[in-house]
């Protein structure tokens, strides 16, 4: 096997990468530096030097899984299902009578505070794993992904202080304290995920 | 490619701008030729610090051959790099001193 043989499976290696063509001419060049100190470089020798084109092309494959928009619409998506959940839940509680769903509901109601730091928790994790995929570039992806991302909050809060939902259904929990709680979290929300990103930052290298 | 590997690039970038078989040879001239990477593991990590805004790139004819991918540090490559420098030398001083005092 020569250095032909090599580049092909690189190649290969990396077609699912959209930017093959310039990752390509890079590792190419590489070679052709290495060939000329070199005179001649075989297929082990350009192994041993450069790793394999499997080891390679799963250096790649790591690196084009995070991008901007797989972690965007992730987390948005993630807050989406958690407010399906609860909206199933609470639809559950109310139409059926099955006690392990009554028995859940009870048991999430007696520890709203736990919920509201988990829930933090969510958002510092957002703001951290955007700061550590994309630096100071991920500032910007952070505000696209809370504002995308909070709109669910917002809907439900809007309907629950103009009582479109009623109030009853939510029993004990919302009172006038917690309705003013959760206004509070939520403009929270930002300066805990922008604590996460920097956070996340400073992991970034 | 560990944290510190992508410190040194961004170090090593930040005295001049370098295409990637080069940084590879100064890395390994500067460390005496012990420190060691795959150097296909380099590019990927080159392509993460530019994802993350730290370095960019730009192409440079060659009299003879194609042309070459220059990498260059951003000024936002350049205050992460002051931070986690001076971060690194603290640690350096109190390993230093630590290990001083276990052997004395």
């Amino acid at each position: 096997m020569n250095r032909n043989d090599y580049v092909e499976e690189l190649s290969e290696e990396l077609s699912f990468h959209p930017d093959r063509s310039s990752i390509m001419e890079e590792y190419e060049g590489h070679i052709r530096e290495l060939e000329a100190e070199h005179e001649v470089i075989g297929y082990e020798e350009l192994v041993a030097r450069l790793g394999s084109p499997e080891e390679i092309a799963r250096m790649w494959q790591a690196e084009n899984s995070v991008t901007e928009s797989r972690l965007h619409w992730l987390f948005v998506l993630s807050n989406v299902f958690l407010f399906l959940g609860g909206g199933l839940l609470t639809l559950g509680y109310h139409l059926f009578e099955w006690p392990f769903l009554q028995s859940l509901w009870y048991r999430l109601l007696s520890i709203p505070n736990v919920i509201i730091a988990l829930y933090f928790l969510f958002w510092a994790l957002l703001g951290y794993e955007i700061g550590k995929a994309f630096g100071p570039r991920g500032m910007l992806l952070l505000k696209k992904t809370l504002l995308i991302g909070i709109v669910p909050n917002l809907v439900l809060m809007a309907l629950t202080v103009f009582q479109i939902l009623p109030r009853r259904w939510f029993d004990p929990l919302i009172t006038p304290r917690f309705i003013l709680i959760c206004i509070v979290c939520t403009g929270l929300l930002y300066p805990v995920s922008w604590i996460g990103c920097r956070w996340g930052r400073r992991m970034s290298l | 490619m560990k944290g510190s590997t992508s410190l040194l690039v961004l170090q090593m970038l930040n005295d001049r701008d370098m295409y990637g078989y080069e940084l590879v040879k100064e890395m390994d001239q500067r460390s005496d030729h012990s420190f060691q990477v795959k150097e296909g593991t380099l590019y990927p990590a080159l392509h993460k610090l530019e994802k993350q805004g730290y370095v960019t790139h730009y192409w440079q004819e060659q009299e003879k051959g194609p042309a070459r991918k220059y990498y260059q540090v951003t000024p936002e490559g350049q205050a992460m790099l002051k931070e986690r420098t001076s971060e690194w030398h603290r640690y350096v001083q109190v390993m230093n001193k630590l290990i001083g005092k276990h052997e004395s």
